[in-house]
């Protein structure tokens, strides 16, 4: 491909980068990026554009930077995460995890040392929390932690969880990005305006000034550089004197301009810019690719560079960045291309717990790209996309005003949440709705059945029969009531965050047009803008309103008996518990159950999409729930489906644990019930399928079959009449496999890393805390997904 | 019209092509000792379901019969409710649904349903007629009869041999299994290896598991193959 690199080189360098990331014990970066951004402003200083972009400025001056031998491009995004992320911390317990509402919790992460002694620690954790940004964000916890102590909502401020569009960047320059800002900001009268172009035309100077202290550093390493190491540094010179400042005319080029503009992007939001997603990349790099007509193969092995860059420190902790490929165009004509196979290719190559794959899946989809994901579904321990179904994806956008024309623009940030690609900020993860909660306070007059503490005021019959009758208005009447206040906490967590402006970002997100930065709450600077709303529990809810129609049928007599069994956790009945667990449950293809939990979907999505966030636009109903359905189970009470207190929730829109016995095929048509129309923040769904069902005599047959026996079923069914479900994640294993893993790590996972899905990303499950790989492990149900 | 069924679920290419909807009916005349589903052999036990909700749960299940599926009744022995069945078949034949039974063969009245089935799958345990009985505690004449019937008039039959070490994998069992089969014409044969998915199933019974060391080795299945294929009998694999 290159002079200055042998055949499979780059590859090999990769490897070794790798190899590199996960020794680094520390991840500092960006604590000095936040000590440089604040050490000329004081906490009280209005936030603006300007200073934004001054602080990102200083972080760029200050910030050390390195470029390993290994190196091919320059760019790492170490400096923009501490190592907090739950899921992949050790110590993190179910039983003591109060979410990321406290952001100067971050500072606990990291281990003074000699050169950060704890008063410098303390120093800045001082200074930020001092900050607007701090105060007002705490206020809002201090406001509604009658809710959120025991987690009846939650509500968080949102970073990341966006999808930049580079593009035009990438094709001509930010040069000619910078000089239009600067010229609109010319033109323009309006102050603000005027201020936040100049600040994005500053902050994309940033990315310039980043390539030109690489480029220094590439330099100074020339002068003791073998022989062999000489021209790659003069490569990666050559390189950054024209990009990301001019177009790119090469794959070279094109990802050497992309990590840089992904590195800025990032320390702008240090240290938690998680969810950041790349988009369709085989549409972003394949123009380059062709441009030089180079081949697979050679792709394939820069983009094993591109892959590595996602994968931060020890643990890979800069989680759920999510790329991916494939997917259609408005009149259906299907979209992948050479590099969707080359990105396959170096995935597949590389194994590494980062960056997401998802891929977009449609009726046209070619036979080849199902063929290319087997090797992914059946060898043992390597990633899995997560899949998406364009055909339904694009109506239920278009259903939620987004525009033909962006349609197949639509990308996914974060776990599954779909976004229109540079023009939609969706504020996903804002808040997060527990169900079930609400119906535990229902059944115990508004108190928790956890701690004894009254939460929600609620007026309720007295009478248990008179209860259990009305259950169902009752509970839609508390939920409401709950919604009202987690509208009001989520938008005074989304005020709180807009003290953080983003320049940068702001500049691929459409903030060259509007001239407003994407967090500004006065004025909308994406074309599309939401709020998001994790819902919780719909299994669960479903459930226990036909478990207390058959009860109220069945044993009228036990309504008292009933409510005493929920407040003993059934210790004192397991008689009762039985009955209930044996009442219909949703998952196995039973009407009464199904009709339920598809109106209870429907309802509750509703009255999500009847809040309105800061902007005055409606929150989005996402039915995800990323491990929290164990988090928020382990604060909801006993209920009437014969959940003990404490335990797991349904993940996602899935049928609670054990629930669903009939396996795949009813499992399906359960699943078919549900209004995805209305889920216009996307939802969650897992199937864990035992890989002996799939007799096919080679990896690509395998992946035939599973395209034939799961997907299209589910997705393409010409049977199903209605809007078809749209996301799906799979785990191919068995308990039993993965349990062998934990015991013998070395035999089974040799290179450290076996890569396992949880909610809508990878993980290495070697590095997951104990209590997320038990629930990992119980999430496979294999009963639920026999074939 | 009742039917008792003891289990359900989707098996794709299995029993019968494509994604199928299998019902296990209760009751089974046979007792053989490998029996993956001893829950299924008693008269009594299992769920009695309405005929026509049962109709109706399958109308509901028609998008998940993809790449030729259907319906598949099996056992026990489905022709234990020989009534109830026939009401089935004949029902999801007048909508279209593509039927199939597995079936040990031995119920004398088989052949009135065979206009409504699309797949015809049955047993043969033991070819010897006196070992069958002891084996199965059933005798095998109207098992043969019926094939003799459904080979000439039923144009899709498949004959499975359940292969058990010690119960009909001597090499005398092979080739009066071969010399028997190669009598019906064109008839597929397939081979189901011994399993012990129902081991437990029998522990869980309180029952003992009759079986010791029933596992077939290769050499025994190529040779079975070899003799079938020697008389002209054609195996498949599904």
């Amino acid at each position: 491909m290159f002079k200055e690199y042998q055949p499979g080189q780059i590859t090999r360098m990769a490897k070794a980068l790798f190899r590199e990331e996960r020794e680094t014990g520390r991840l500092d970066g960006w604590f000095y990026a936040r000590e440089a951004a604040m050490e000329d402003v004081s906490p009280d200083d209005l936030p603006s554009e300007p200073r934004a972009c001054a602080e990102l400025a200083r972080m760029i001056e200050a910030l050390p930077i390195s470029l390993s031998e290994n190196a091919v491009f320059a760019g790492t995004q170490r400096d923009a995460f501490a190592r907090t992320y739950a899921l992949i911390n050790p110590a993190f317990k179910v039983e003591t995890f109060s979410g990321y509402c406290d952001p100067t919790g971050v500072f606990d992460d990291i281990v003074p040392n000699e050169e950060i002694p704890q008063q410098r620690i303390d120093a800045l954790r001082k200074k930020t929390a001092e900050s607007r940004y701090v105060r007002e964000l705490m206020q809002v916890y201090a406001d509604f932690g009658n809710y959120t102590d025991e987690v009846v909502f939650f509500v968080e401020q949102v970073t990341g969880h966006v999808i930049p569009d580079f593009r035009f960047a990438l094709r001509h320059g930010l040069q000619a990005l910078i000089d239009r800002a600067e010229a609109d900001a010319a033109r323009e009268t309006d102050a603000l305006r005027k201020g936040n172009l100049q600040s994005m035309a500053g902050a994309m100077r940033c990315a310039v000034r980043l390539a030109e202290r690489y480029q220094a550093l590439a330099r100074d390493q020339l002068a003791k550089a073998s022989d062999e190491r000489r021209p790659q540094l003069e490569r990666i010179i050559r390189t950054l004197e024209r990009v990301p400042l001019d177009g790119a005319r090469d794959l070279y080029e094109a990802i050497q301009s992309f990590m840089l503009l992904w590195q800025v992007m990032c320390l702008e939001q240090a240290p938690n810019p998680f969810a950041l997603s790349v988009g369709n990349a085989d549409r972003i790099f394949e123009p380059y690719r062709a441009m030089t007509d180079m081949s697979r193969e050679d792709a394939a092995e820069l983009f094993c560079c591109l892959l590595v860059f996602y994968n931060v420190g020890d643990r890979s902790w800069a989680i759920s960045q999510n790329l991916l490929i494939g997917g259609r165009d408005l009149s259906g004509a299907d979209l992948t291309n050479e590099t969707s196979y080359a990105l396959l290719d170096a995935y597949f190559e590389m194994g590494l717990p980062q960056p997401i794959l998802s891929v977009k899946l449609h009726r046209s989809t070619p036979d080849a790209l199902y063929r290319a994901m087997g090797r992914f579904f059946f060898t043992p321990g390597m990633l899995t996309p997560s899949l998406f179904n364009d055909d339904a994806i694009f109506e239920v956008l278009a259903a939620n005003h987004v525009e033909a024309q962006d349609l197949p623009d639509y990308a996914v940030a974060g776990c599954q949440e779909p976004l229109v690609m540079g023009k939609d900020n969706g504020n996903t993860t804002n808040s997060w709705l527990n169900m079930p909660k609400v119906l535990e306070l229902v059944l115990n007059g508004g108190k928790s059945m956890i701690t004894g503490k009254p939460l929600v005021s609620l007026e309720l019959p007295e009478d248990p029969a008179e209860l259990l009758r009305n259950l169902r208005p009752l509970f839609y009447k508390a939920l409401a009531k709950v919604a009202g206040a987690m509208e009001a906490a989520a938008n005074g967590a989304t005020q709180a965050v807009s003290n953080l402006r983003v320049p940068f970002l702001s500049a691929f997100m459409g903030g060259l047009d509007t001239g407003y930065d994407m967090r500004d709450t006065q004025h909308q600077g994406t074309k599309y803008n939401g709020s998001g709303c994790l819902i919780h529990g719909l299994s669960v809810i479903a459930d226990s309103f036909i478990a207390v129609d058959h009860l109220l049928k069945e044993r009228p007599e036990d309504c008292g008996r009933l409510l005493a069994g929920l407040k003993d956790d059934f210790a004192g009945d397991p008689e009762l518990r039985d009955y209930l667990k044996s009442c219909p449950k949703f998952g196995n293809n039973i009407p009464e159950v199904d009709r339920e939990a598809a109106e209870i979907a429907g309802r509750v999505s509703d009255l999500v999409a009847s809040l309105r966030n800061n902007w005055g636009n409606p929150f989005r109903p996402d039915w995800s729930s990323p491990s929290t359905h164990l988090l928020y189970g382990y604060w909801v009470g006993a209920l009437p489906d014969g959940r003990k207190s404490r335990e797991m929730l349904g993940y996602g829109v899935d049928p609670l644990f054990g629930d669903a016995q009939q396996g795949l095929g009813f499992r399906t048509l359960s699943a078919f019930a549900l209004p995805y129309r209305k889920f216009a923040g996307g939802y969650a769904s897992h199937f864990g399928i035992d890989p002996k069902y799939f007799n096919g005599g080679t990896l690509e047959e395998k992946g035939m079959q599973m395209k034939r026996r799961v997907i299209v079923p589910l997705f393409f069914n010409p049977e199903n009449d209605r809007l078809s479900p749209f996301y799906l994640y799979m785990n191919v294993t068995t308990p039993e496999t993965l349990r062998k893993v934990l015991e013998n790590p070395k035999k089974y996972a040799p290179s450290g890393v076996y890569i396992m899905r949880i909610h809508g990303t990878f993980v290495n499950f070697l590095d997951l805390s104990p209590a997320i790989q038990q629930d990992i492990i119980k999430r496979l149900d294999m009963e639920s997904t026999r074939l | 019209m009742k039917i008792v069924i003891f289990q359900k679920g989707f098996n794709y290419s299995q029993d019968g092509p494509g994604n199928r909807l299998v019902y296990h009916m209760q009751g089974c005349n046979m007792r053989c000792p490998w029996c993956a589903n001893p829950e299924g052999m008693a008269a009594s036990g299992g769920t009695a379901c309405d005929a026509e909700a049962l109709l109706e749960e399958i109308q509901r299940s028609r998008s998940m019969f993809f790449e030729g599926g259907g319906v598949t009744f099996t056992g026990g022995e489905p022709t234990m409710q020989f009534e109830a069945l026939g009401f089935l078949l004949r029902a999801l034949k007048g909508q279209g649904i593509d039927t199939a039974i597995e079936t040990n063969g031995t119920y004398p009245r088989l052949p009135e349903l065979f206009d409504c089935i699309d797949h015809l799958i049955v047993d043969f345990k033991q070819p010897f007629a006196q070992r069958h009985r002891a084996i199965t505690g059933v005798d095998s004449s109207n098992l043969l009869s019926n094939l003799r019937r459904a080979a000439q008039e039923h144009p899709d039959v498949l004959v499975r041999i359940p292969f058990v070490n010690g119960y009909n994998a001597s090499r005398e069992d092979m080739e009066r299994f071969a010399r028997v089969l190669s009598e019906f014409g064109g008839v597929p044969v397939e081979l189901l290896r011994y399993h012990e998915y129902g081991r437990a199933k029998w522990d869980r019974m309180g029952l003992t598991y009759p079986v010791e060391n029933g596992f077939v080795s290769e050499e025994q299945v190529s040779g079975f193959l070899s003799i079938l294929h020697a008389h002209g009998v054609r195996t498949v694999r599904t």
